[in-house]
């Protein structure tokens, strides 16, 4: 199978709609693909689109409050899920009890092993996944190189811009960061000739030894950028800075 | 946890939406929307804002809930109760669609909204069939009587048009 033919699986695995045997020669491929991982991505990104259409429903007040509750008590709140997953293990418990109870502990421990080795796996993937992207970048023959500086409210932070043109890409690696609050978020900008406005490049955390670094994608290339910065903005990112206290920035001269 | 009920906040009305228009009955709507804010919390770590938004992140998360309980109720329930739940419960969501979070939508809905309605109608519908209902490319093309193939192109195109949308709104 050709890159094309999985990037034609990945857009109807987005929705769902790949068979299951087209979806799992996809995830096989995406574990060795980087180009494909990314089209996926954004597939499945572009699916949102459809639930975004919909008209917001406010659901009711009172399940605000469950829901904080159920996120308090370490995640109880799995609703009728965890109820119907406990009737079933029950049942497979009583099933068990013919050929001796102990098979149903060890299943039990086996399923939260497995479910833990798995979020482990994700994780790590993940990591591989940004550490792969960042090599590449830095690598690149045309990969070029810019400095930001600390500003007032930080001057000994600095970060290092690498802009590889050909794959639209960039990472950023920040050093001397103070540590943000957990309301707070680090929110890198780029500051486009083309538009009066900075446009976010994303969001992240700084590290308890002032490092962080981000990978930046589909860069617009194809207009010029002036100068990158930083903000600390509320949790998870805002639209627009709500603060022009830059902890680093720089010209892209 | 303030930050997490600020995202409860911003994002509750938008997923509770989804998982009514697939699930279609608020009793299981707002189960799967509890689930799914608790998956979330437990699973924070895993989400990135370099490969995706953090709404694209719940729908996901959601979506793939909401489906589950879905094929769920189909195997075990009988359909035509089912039928008749949704429709009083379409209704009554409908009312509350014409509220406040009608009159306040963003720029980008109303960007998501050109996106989709650019779409012709036979792929917008095949995607819908698949993302809403949880169908398959056969699935789909016995309920549409419609050639696989045809289908599965219809999908293909349509998701084309819509990442390349994406690619627009964020260059």
């Amino acid at each position: 199978m050709t890159h094309e033919d999985f990037e034609t699986i990945a857009a109807l695995d987005a929705v769902g709609a790949a068979t299951a045997e087209e979806a799992a020669e996809l995830r096989r491929h995406l574990g060795e693909c980087i180009p494909c991982r990314r089209a996926m991505q954004e597939y499945a990104e572009a699916a949102t689109l459809l639930a975004r259409d919909l008209d917001p429903v406010a659901p009711p007040a009172e399940l605000r409050a469950s829901v904080m509750d159920g996120v308090r008590s370490g995640g109880t709140g799995e609703g009728n899920n965890v109820t119907r997953m406990t009737w079933l293990a029950a049942a497979a418990a009583v099933l068990f009890a013919v050929v001796g109870l102990w098979q149903a502990s060890n299943v039990r421990r086996l399923n939260d092993d497995n479910e833990h080795l798995l979020k482990e796996r994700l994780m790590l993937r993940q990591q591989a996944d940004t550490l792969s992207a960042e090599l590449e970048a830095l690598a690149a023959h045309d990969t070029r190189q810019i400095a930001l500086t600390g500003q007032v409210i930080a001057p000994s932070a600095s970060a290092k811009v690498f802009l590889e043109p050909s794959r639209k890409r960039a990472v950023v690696f920040f050093h001397n960061l103070p540590v943000n609050g957990q309301d707070k978020s680090y929110q890198l900008w780029l500051i486009r000739a083309d538009q009066p406005k900075p446009v976010s490049a994303g969001v992240f955390d700084a590290g308890k030894n002032g490092r962080a670094s981000i990978s930046i994608e589909n860069l617009p290339i194809s207009t010029e950028i002036k100068g990158l910065a930083v903000t600390l903005e509320p949790r998870g990112g805002v639209q627009q800075p709500t603060n022009t206290d830059f902890i680093v920035s720089g010209n892209v001269s | 946890m303030h930050a997490f009920e600020a995202l409860y906040d911003r994002h509750s009305s938008a997923i509770y939406a989804l998982l009514l228009r697939i699930l279609g009955n608020a009793d299981d709507a707002q189960e799967v929307l509890q689930e799914t804010f608790v998956k979330a919390w437990t699973n924070a770590r895993s989400f990135d804002a370099v490969r995706g938004s953090e709404i694209a992140w719940l729908i996901a998360i959601a979506r793939s809930r909401g489906i589950d309980r879905l094929r769920s109720r189909r195997i075990r329930s009988d359909r035509e109760n089912d039928a008749g739940r949704e429709e009083s419960v379409r209704s009554t969501f409908v009312v509350h669609a014409t509220g406040i979070e009608k009159a306040i939508e963003s720029e980008e809905r109303i960007a998501v909204r050109s996106a989709l309605t650019a779409l012709p109608e036979a792929q917008r519908h095949a995607l819908e069939l698949a993302y809403f209902e949880g169908l398959s490319q056969s699935e789909i093309a016995a309920r549409l009587g419609e050639p696989l193939g045809t289908i599965k192109t219809r999908i293909q195109l349509g998701m084309k048009k819509l990442r390349e949308r994406l690619q627009a709104f964020h260059p």
